[in-house]
């Protein structure tokens, strides 16, 4: 492989926020939702456009209703963009039994896939997690050049998305 | 509890897939279950800890064709009944309506990968969009359906119809401060998604087929809407129907057990009949004897 190739997770990181800059405002959670959908694209799955986002406060669960269809396959996305808080997603069917077959967290970003055994109304679960409450964003997460007063303080809740993919 | 920011477009992730996987899915792709708490077996729907997400999320037409693919070789270019260009203009409604069952129309046609009938619904939409006040916004996207037809990748015409529904309604939302009216150009979609499905359900019946029509939360939803339709919209002929309509469809879906032929039979008209008050030719009514 050529070294330039070995480079796609850079690549995607510098053109997924100027992609979102030229198309206008950015939802930073669905796009960071958007990126954990993409390696999943070239599998098959077409990942719907339209999604859900929002605010939350940490550790407060969200519950999405979904109609899914038996055949099809499904991957839920979850993201959000404040620094050092995670996500975890799942699913549920209208008894509220889990069904997802297969899951990943990692950070700000989370997953879970589903194939329906029957066509219905599904219940995925969202919870984003932060732990650092009412304090601002350490030397690291604010970089080089500190923002200016109460800029990255954390304001109690924390931007969400979801996005979802089938095929 | 809706973001009002626009995402980044879908459409952007197929090139940038193909970059991402040149390195191979990245390793905590493979990774089982959050590092924290691991998702509970069952949890209590009835008692729910935490916020229901009130936005609906109405699946596109493509994911039903998706199964019914899977399940029988459809003839879906026998499927595509793209109606006359009417007048341009009429009651926004009605517009919002018909736009939803002509990018519908267009999902038909990719399914049924006919190029030359998505570049006809291609430029149907941008002209639409006109009496809508959309052209602006909507332009690129009719382009770029039409491009993506003549080059024969149906996924991107997936992407880019998609994307044209998603940005219809959010511009609306936002422009035009219309959740209701974004919310036809889904029930316009929905309904001919649905018509075209029971079509072929009823030409080759079987119970997997006839599952696929078990919506009753979407149905629901889209009878709260017109419910929600104000102002002199609300006792027009259209909305009526609608209501009424959604109505019978309604109580054929939430029944128990699955759907016989008769009731796949039964949404087929009735979907139709609604069809016809905002994107069909009306059906001639018989001559009386």
């Amino acid at each position: 492989m050529k070294p330039a190739l070995r480079l796609p997770a850079t690549v995607l990181a510098v053109l997924l926020p100027l992609a979102g800059a030229v198309y206008g405002f950015v939802n930073e959670a669905i796009s960071m939702a958007l990126e954990a959908a993409a390696p999943y694209v070239e599998q098959g799955f077409e990942v719907r456009e339209d999604n859900w986002s929002g605010e939350v406060e940490p550790g407060k669960p969200l519950l999405i209703r979904h109609q899914l269809f038996r055949g099809n396959e499904y991957w839920f996305w979850a993201g959000t963009s404040w620094p050092g808080a995670t996500i975890q997603i799942d699913i549920f069917d209208s008894e509220g039994n889990s069904v997802g077959l297969e899951s990943f967290a990692k950070d700000s970003i989370a997953g879970v896939r589903a194939q329906p055994q029957r066509t219905a109304t599904y219940y995925i679960r969202v919870i984003a997690h932060y732990e650092k409450k009412g304090e601002g964003l350490s030397a690291a997460e604010r970089g080089a050049n500190d923002p200016a007063e109460g800029v990255g303080e954390f304001s109690g809740v924390l931007d969400w998305g979801v996005a979802y993919g089938y095929r | 509890m809706t973001e009002t920011l626009q995402p980044l477009p879908v459409a952007l992730l197929r090139p940038l897939a193909a970059l991402a996987l040149v390195g191979g899915v990245p390793s905590f792709f493979a990774q089982d279950g959050p590092p924290g708490a691991a998702a509970p077996e069952r949890i209590d729907l009835t008692n729910f800890p935490g916020e229901l997400v009130d936005k609906v999320v109405v699946p596109i037409p493509a994911e039903i064709f998706a199964v019914l693919d899977k399940l029988d070789e459809t003839d879906w270019n026998s499927g595509i009944a793209l109606p006359p260009e009417h007048e341009r203009g009429g009651p926004l409604p009605i517009l919002a309506l018909s736009f939803g069952g002509l990018v519908a129309e267009g999902f038909i046609a990719v399914q049924a990968k006919n190029a030359e009938e998505i570049e006809t619904i291609g430029r149907r939409v941008l002209s639409l969009s006109e009496p809508l006040g959309l052209a602006t916004e909507v332009r690129a996207h009719s382009l770029a359906i039409i491009e993506a037809a003549r080059q024969r990748d149906w996924g991107k015409v997936r992407d880019e119809l998609d994307l044209t529904l998603q940005t219809v309604r959010t511009t609306m939302e936002r422009k035009l401060r219309d959740d209701q009216l974004a919310g036809l150009v889904s029930l316009g979609g929905w309904l001919r998604g649905t018509n075209v499905v029971t079509s072929f359900i009823g030409e080759s019946y079987s119970e997997d087929k006839a599952e696929l029509l078990h919506q009753p939360a979407l149905v629901a939803h889209f009878r709260e809407l017109i419910a929600s339709v104000s102002g002199p919209a609300a006792d027009s002929p259209a909305i009526r129907a609608l209501s009424t309509g959604l109505a019978r469809l309604e109580a054929i879906v939430a029944e128990p057990g699955g759907l016989a032929e008769e009731d796949v039979n039964q949404l087929r008209d009735i979907s139709h009949s609604l069809l016809e008050e905002f994107y069909f030719e009306k059906t001639p009514a018989a001559p009386a004897n």
